[in-house]
C-alpha cells in the first residue's frame, strides 16, 4: 500500500464522514470536495429479481454521475457524444449479454442535460445490428430520448495509425474518433478467453477485423483503450452474466446486482468489475495489462478518490 | 363513315389495375425481410396462395395442400367466368412485361403478331411436362412459374443489386470527397444515402447470393424477350397463364365481332399483346386473350366488345385450344423421362447426405418431400437477416436447382430467428415455433484442427467459442499443454464441439478468423430431419449450470 498524501486523507475522511451523514448533507458535502474519481452505487436491501429495472437504473445511474461532478464535467454545450454500449448480441435486456436499456436512457438525459447537441449511439455489432439494436431494447430508448441510433457502415471503417504495442494499424470507424466524447457503458459478463468482459473490451465495437485480436486479447485491447483515452465509463452490473459468456442466453446465468459504477479510470473500473463477477483483478489479463501500461490503477479504493455510496 | 378516337378508359382502368398489383407485389417482397419473429406472414404468401398453378402441382405431387391455398379457387372461377384477366389485369409478372412490351414498341409501326403459331403450343408443352413430373412425385414448376420466378429474381437478384449500386456509389463519393465550386458532394449525397440506409434498406450489410448472377440474368433475359414479342413470357412460356388458358376454354365473358360494322382494318390484331386473332371473326382464342381490352380501345368502328355469353342467346363462336391430346401426352411423357433424369444423381438417393455442405433451413422437411414442395421463390432467402440462406447450385442435383440452403461462410442461422419457416409459401420449411426451431439440428461444427489456431500454432483464440449462441455453449474450452518452437511448455484453451448440443447454426465458422476456409465448419451431419445422417449416437449428459463461473466467490 502506498504513502497517502494529507489531501488523499482528509478527502477520504471527508467521504466517510459524508457517507455516514444523511443523503442531503451528503450532497452538500460532496459539492465542495474535490471531484471524485470513481464512484459505485449500490442499491439497498435484497435485490428483487422480478422487478423492472427503470427505477432502479435510473436513481443509480443518476447519483453515481451526480457524485462524480456530473455529465457537465466531461460535456461542454454543444459537443456531440458517442455512447458505445454493449449491444452486439440479439438477446433481450434480461438475459444480460447487452447494456440495460433503462440505464442508457438516463445517461443519454443526462448527457442532453448537459448541453451535448447530439448523442449518438451505436457498436459494431455481431448479430445484425438491425436485430440486436431492437431487441436490446436500445432502439426503442434512442427513439424516446432523441438520441441519434447509428448503425455502422462496414464500407466507412477507415484504416488509421493507433501504434500500439501489438496493433499498429486498424480500421477505425470515422464517426466514433470525430465524436467529442465517447461514453463507454459496458455490461458485466463473464467471457471464456478473457474470463471477464468489461470496459476495457467493450472497445472491441468500435473497430474492424477483431477477430485475430484473439490470439491476444489483452494487449490488443489495452492498445486500443490506449488509443481511445476514455474520459468516462460507467458500468452496468444492474444484471450481470456469471457464466457463458459473453453471448448468455440462459437466465439461470444471470444475476441481479443493482450497481452502477462510474469511473475516470477504466482500468480501476474493470477491477472493481472483475471483483463483482468473483475475479481477482490480478488474475483478469487485460486489467493487468491495463495497469502495467499505465493506464489506471488496480487498487481503486486507496489510489483514488473512491466513494461506495448506497442509494 | 364517320371514326371515333380509339377510347380508352377501359385501358386505363386496367392499367391502374396492374399498377396496384404490381406494387403491392414488389412492397410485399421488400418488406418481407424485415419481418420479425412473432409477426404474422400470412399477408406476404397471398400471391402464391392465389395461385392455382401451385396448388395444382403441389397437390399432385405430394398429395396434400395447405388450408389456405384453396383461396386459388378464387382465380378459378374468375378465370371461368371472365377468361385470362389475370394475366391481363392482376398477374404483377404480367403488369411487368406489358410495361416492357409498350416500351419496346413505343414510336415503332405497329406489326402484327397475331396468327397463331407453334410457339404458342410450347407454354403448354412446359405444363404439361411439369404435371407429368409431378405426378412422379417431383417437379421443377417453380423455375418456371410466374410469381417464384419473378419472386426469386427481385429477392436474389434486383433488390441486392440496387442496394449494392447505391452504396457503392456513395462510398466511392465518400471516399474521394469530391467538391463542385468548392460545394462538397458528400454534403448533399451522404444525407440521402444515410437516410436511405436506415429508413429504406434498414439492413446495415449488403446481401449476397451464390446463384444470384444466372437468376437475375434470367430475369434480363425474359426482359429483353419482350422486344422480340409483345409480352413473350405470357405468351409462349408462362405454365400459369397456359394453366388458366385451359380453365378458360369458354369462359362467359366473350370477345364479339361485329360483322356488320367492322371495316377489317385490322387494328385490333395489331393491338394485340397476345396473338388472340381479335379480327378472326368467330376464331378468337379465349385460351390466349388477356382480356387487356386493346383490341376494343383500337377499334375505330366500335366493333369489338366483350359480351357476357346469356343462356338462351345466339352462342358468340370462339376459336379452340390448340393442344391435341397426343401432344398433352408427348408431353407428359417427356416430363416424366426428365424426372428419371433427375434422378439417376447420387443426390437423388433417398436418405443420401450428399453433398455434406448441404444445410437445409431448419423446419425443412426430408429431401424428397422438402423437393415436391419448394418452388424456389426465395422468400425464404429474401427474409433471413444474416444472408445465410442462398439459392443452390446445381451441386445437390438438378432437381434441386434454386432450393434454399445455408452457407456459413455468408451467414449464419440466427438462434433468436424462425422466419424462414414462417414465410414459406408451401411449407417446404415448416414453421416451427421459436423453442422448437432452437432445438432443431440442421448440421454439426468439425473442428480442422489443422488449422484451427490454439491446435496448430500455440495461441489462444476462441472466437468460435465466443460467438456459440447455446447456453451451456456447444462449443467449449479445455487447458491443454502445448509445446512452443523454442520449447516452451504454454497452457493454451484448446475449443472441442459437443455434438449433443451442436445445433449446426454456422455461426462459428461465420466467425472463425480465417476468412478463406475456416478452421470449423459446419456439415449437414446431425440434422434432424434425416434420421439417416445420424452419426453420433446421444448420451444422457447432464451439463452443470455454472461452468468455471466466478461467481461463487463474489462478494457481491
Amino acid at each position: 500500500m502506498n504513502k497517502r498524501t494529507r489531501r488523499q486523507f482528509f478527502i477520504e475522511t471527508g467521504c466517510f464522514a459524508g457517507a455516514l451523514a444523511l443523503q442531503p448533507l451528503m450532497a452538500k458535502a460532496q459539492d465542495t470536495s474535490a471531484p471524485l474519481d470513481m464512484v459505485v452505487c449500490k442499491w439497498k436491501g435484497e435485490p428483487i429479481v422480478e422487478e423492472p429495472t427503470r427505477e432502479i437504473a435510473e436513481k443509480l445511474t443518476k447519483k453515481a454521475i451526480e457524485s462524480l461532478g456530473g455529465m457537465g464535467r466531461f460535456i461542454k454545450k454543444g459537443d456531440v457524444v458517442w455512447i458505445k454500449p454493449n449491444m452486439a448480441w440479439d438477446r433481450t435486456p434480461e438475459q444480460a449479454a447487452n447494456t440495460n436499456p433503462d440505464l442508457l436512457r438516463t445517461v443519454i438525459e443526462l448527457c442532453f442535460n448537459a448541453g451535448a447537441k447530439t448523442v449518438k449511439i451505436g457498436d459494431n455489432t455481431v448479430n445484425d445490428a438491425t436485430k440486436s439494436y431492437v431487441t436490446s431494447g436500445i432502439a426503442n430508448v434512442a427513439k424516446e430520448t432523441g438520441a441519434e441510433l447509428i448503425y455502422i457502415d462496414r464500407s466507412r471503417f477507415k484504416e488509421t495509425d493507433i501504434g500500439g504495442e501489438r496493433v499498429k494499424k486498424i480500421p477505425l470507424y470515422p464517426e466514433i474518433i470525430e465524436s467529442d466524447i465517447v461514453i463507454d457503458i459496458p455490461v458485466a459478463k463473464h467471457h471464456a478467453s478473457t474470463t471477464v468482459t468489461l470496459a476495457m473490451k467493450n472497445y472491441m465495437g468500435v473497430i474492424e477485423n477483431r477477430r485475430m485480436f484473439h490470439q491476444d486479447l489483452p494487449t490488443c485491447i489495452k492498445d486500443i483503450t490506449a488509443y481511445m483515452k476514455p474520459k468516462i465509463s460507467i458500468l452496468d452490473a444492474i444484471r450481470v452474466l456469471t457464466a457463458n459468456g459473453p453471448t448468455g442466453g440462459d437466465l439461470k446465468d444471470v444475476k441481479r446486482l443493482n450497481i452502477v459504477a462510474v469511473s475516470t479510470d477504466i482500468v480501476a473500473l474493470d477491477a472493481f468489475g472483475s471483483e463483482i463477477l468473483g475475479y481477482e483483478p490480478q488474475k483478469i489479463g487485460t486489467v493487468m495489462k491495463g495497469f502495467e501500461a499505465g493506464l489506471g490503477q488496480i487498487d481503486y479504493k486507496n489510489k483514488l478518490k473512491f466513494q461506495e455510496i448506497i442509494v | 363513315m364517320k371514326f371515333k378516337k380509339p377510347r380508352s378508359w377501359t385501358q386505363w382502368i386496367r392499367r391502374l389495375s396492374q399498377l396496384i398489383f404490381f406494387v403491392l407485389f414488389l412492397v410485399l417482397a421488400w418488406q418481407l425481410h424485415f419481418l420479425e419473429p412473432g409477426n404474422n406472414a400470412e399477408p406476404y404468401k397471398i400471391f402464391f396462395h392465389l395461385d392455382p398453378l401451385i396448388f395444382l402441382l403441389t397437390l399432385l405431387s405430394t398429395l396434400s395442400f395447405i388450408t389456405l391455398s384453396l383461396l386459388c379457387l378464387i382465380t378459378v372461377v374468375v378465370t371461368l367466368i371472365l377468361g385470362r384477366v389475370f394475366c391481363g389485369w392482376f398477374c404483377p409478372f404480367g403488369a411487368y412485361h406489358t410495361f416492357f412490351s409498350w416500351l419496346a414498341q413505343r414510336g415503332k409501326k405497329r406489326k402484327e403478331y397475331q396468327s397463331r403459331t407453334s410457339a404458342h403450343r410450347v407454354k403448354y408443352f412446359i405444363l404439361f411436362a411439369m404435371l407429368g413430373m409431378s405426378l412422379f412425385g417431383g417437379h421443377w414448376f417453380g423455375i418456371f412459374d410466374p410469381f417464384s420466378f419473378f419472386y426469386r429474381a427481385l429477392s436474389t437478384g434486383v433488390f441486392p443489386a440496387i442496394h449494392i449500386g447505391v452504396e457503392e456509389a456513395s462510398t466511392a463519393i465518400y471516399r474521394e470527397d469530391p467538391k463542385i465550386l468548392g460545394l462538397r458532394i458528400t454534403k448533399i449525397t451522404e444525407p440521402i444515402y444515410q437516410k436511405l440506409r436506415t429508413d429504406i434498406f434498414r439492413m446495415t450489410q449488403k446481401t449476397f447470393y451464390t446463384e444470384g448472377t444466372i437468376i437475375f440474368f434470367t430475369l434480363i433475359l425474359v426482359t429483353g424477350l419482350n422486344f422480340v414479342r409483345p409480352r413473350f413470357w405470357c405468351r409462349y412460356i408462362c405454365p400459369l397463364g397456359s394453366l388458366l388458358g385451359i380453365i378458360s376454354q369458354k369462359p362467359l365473358l366473350r370477345l364479339f365481332n361485329d360483322e356488320n360494322t367492322c371495316i377489317n382494318c385490322r387494328q385490333c390484331s395489331k393491338a394485340c399483346p397476345a396473338g388472340a386473332q381479335p379480327d378472326q371473326r368467330g376464331n378468337w382464342l379465349p385460351t390466349e386473350c388477356f382480356v387487356c381490352w386493346n383490341c376494343v380501345a383500337s377499334c375505330k368502328s366500335d366493333s369489338i366488345s366483350f359480351q357476357f355469353q346469356r343462356l338462351g342467346k345466339p352462342k358468340i363462336k370462339t376459336g379452340q385450344l390448340d393442344y391435341p391430346r397426343r401432344t398433352i401426352l408427348t408431353a407428359m411423357a417427356t416430363g416424366t423421362v426428365g424426372m428419371l433424369g433427375f434422378r439417376v444423381v447420387p443426390q437423388a438417393k433417398q436418405g443420401q447426405p450428399f453433398p455434406d455442405m448441404l444445410i437445409r433451413p431448419p423446419g425443412a422437411r426430408m429431401e424428397r418431400e422438402f423437393l415436391q414442395r419448394c418452388i424456389q421463390c426465395g422468400a425464404c432467402m429474401r427474409v433471413c437477416p444474416t444472408n445465410a440462406i442462398q439459392p443452390t447450385g446445381i451441386e445437390a442435383g438438378w432437381e434441386a436447382l434454386w432450393t434454399p440452403k445455408l452457407v456459413p461462410k455468408i451467414g449464419y442461422c440466427l438462434y433468436s430467428c424462425n422466419m424462414c419457416g414462417q414465410v414459406c409459401p408451401t411449407q417446404a420449411i415448416q414453421p416451427l415455433t421459436l423453442a422448437e426451431k432452437q432445438k432443431t439440428k440442421i448440421g454439426l461444427a468439425t473442428f480442422d484442427k489443422g488449422r484451427c489456431i490454439p491446435y496448430s500454432y500455440g495461441r489462444e483464440c476462441a472466437v468460435c467459442e465466443e460467438h456459440c449462441p447455446l447456453s451451456p455453449k456447444a462449443i467449449y474450452l479445455v487447458e491443454r499443454e502445448v509445446i512452443t518452437r523454442d520449447g516452451n511448455v504454454v497452457k493454451i484453451k484448446q475449443p472441442e464441439v459437443d455434438p449433443n448440443l451442436c445445433i449446426g447454426c454456422g455461426i462459428c465458422e461465420w466467425s472463425c478468423v480465417f476468412q478463406d476456409r475456416a478452421a470449423i465448419r459446419v456439415t449437414c451431419a446431425n440434422e434432424s430431419r434425416n434420421s439417416k445422417n445420424q452419426p453420433i449416437l446421444t448420451f444422457d449428459t447432464s451439463y452443470p449450470s455454472e461452468v468455471d463461473s466466478g461467481s461463487q466467490n463474489s462478494p457481491y
